[in-house]
């Protein structure tokens, strides 16, 4: 049996529920038709499972999730995950924070960036680009209430849109979100 | 299926209608604005209330959005919990300053958890789902628990967002 992880590492993790995830043979008709619209050509995650025990808001919270973090145009995908690494920081989100790594290092090529951050978490001294963009979900994630013409005019400094700054808004939102469920539904363990 | 809802919430409590570039900037992402409103009614208002009802769930709402002092939301969701059945009985625990005084198990521990999970998660352990369970919550009602709550904070922090740049 492995042991649940409490510390940050970039390791690839698995992930495991606290309360029963959907079984697929005894699943619903309405909880079938939620399983369906995530990514099939893998096995379906416990993650997903678990949330399957409300279909209707999983059936909505995957197309979402999909478009905020993958949608053409706009922000760079590399830059969403670092407002999804920033959040998950902010969060404590130790399996969220491991596959956005992953997956910034994967479109980005620059594990520098990555290594930094896990290096100094919240206080990362990272380039100037990426570094607005961390500060801006540390700040949104920890202080919502805080958010205005300070943060806004460092994310025009590094030369962001509108549309950028939206993307990146909703990056970080969706992560707010997603860390409030697996980091609470469950926690991560070393694969075996 | 959710119905279209022809309200958008977060365009109404940030009073868009007066921000066309705005509103204009959210329509380029028409697909996540829709699904984020399809979203909200999941949530709040889902066809089948179950355990939690909709007065619950929008006194839970107002709660959380009080919590981080978004006057907007808060108030939306109060205006929502009044429009509600049975909803003047959960008026008081909209307000976080007030506790569960007087309120079954069940309520005061769905209460300890709606505030540290919003303000805290990262506190978050495998004992406070123990205590929901202990409290009378099966494992649907803790997935739908924290559903609402995941969903309620992604709002506020798309409204906190969005309010930046609308006054910027």
């Amino acid at each position: 049996m492995s042991q649940p992880v409490h510390e940050f590492t970039i390791e690839p993790l698995d992930w495991k529920p606290y309360v029963k995830s959907v079984d697929v043979e005894t699943a619903t008709v309405e909880q079938l038709d939620a399983l369906k619209i995530t990514p099939s050509n893998k096995k379906i995650s416990d993650y997903v499972l678990v949330l399957a025990n409300e279909p209707e808001t999983l059936k909505e919270r995957t197309p979402l999730f999909n478009d905020i973090m993958y949608s053409e145009g706009g922000l760079s995908r590399g830059g969403r995950e670092i407002g999804a690494l920033a959040a998950s920081f902010v969060n404590h989100c130790i399996y969220c924070a491991s596959v956005h790594a992953a997956r910034y290092i994967q479109l980005e090529r620059r594990p520098e960036v990555v290594d930094e951050i896990y290096d100094r978490g919240l206080d990362a001294n990272l380039p100037e680009f990426e570094q607005a963009l961390f500060n801006f979900g540390v700040d949104l994630t920890a202080h919502p209430d805080n958010v205005g013409a300070y943060q806004f005019y460092h994310l025009r400094e590094i030369g962001l849109d509108d549309l950028q700054i939206i993307d990146l808004i909703h990056a970080v939102a969706i992560f707010g979100w997603a860390n409030r469920l697996m980091h609470t539904l469950g926690e991560p363990h070393r694969l075996d | 299926m959710t119905a279209p809802s022809t309200n958008d919430v977060i365009d109404t409590v940030l009073g868009l209608d007066r921000f066309p570039d705005l509103q204009a900037l959210r329509e380029q992402r028409a697909k996540l604005k829709h699904l984020s409103q399809t979203s909200y009614q999941a949530a709040l208002r889902p066809a089948e209330a179950r355990n939690f009802s909709y007065a619950l769930r929008a006194a839970l709402a107002a709660r959380m959005a009080a919590l981080w002092k978004s006057q907007e939301l808060a108030a939306h969701f109060r205006e929502l919990l009044e429009s509600e059945e049975g909803g003047s009985a959960l008026v008081s625990i909209a307000n976080p300053g007030n506790g569960a005084e007087g309120a079954d198990t069940r309520l005061v521990a769905i209460l300890a958890h709606v505030d540290l999970v919003t303000l805290s998660p990262k506190e978050a352990t495998r004992a406070n789902i123990e205590k929901l369970t202990a409290a009378g919550l099966d494992d649907r009602d803790i997935v739908t628990l924290a559903g609402l709550i995941a969903f309620v904070n992604y709002q506020v922090l798309v409204v906190a967002g969005l309010k930046m740049l609308r006054d910027n």
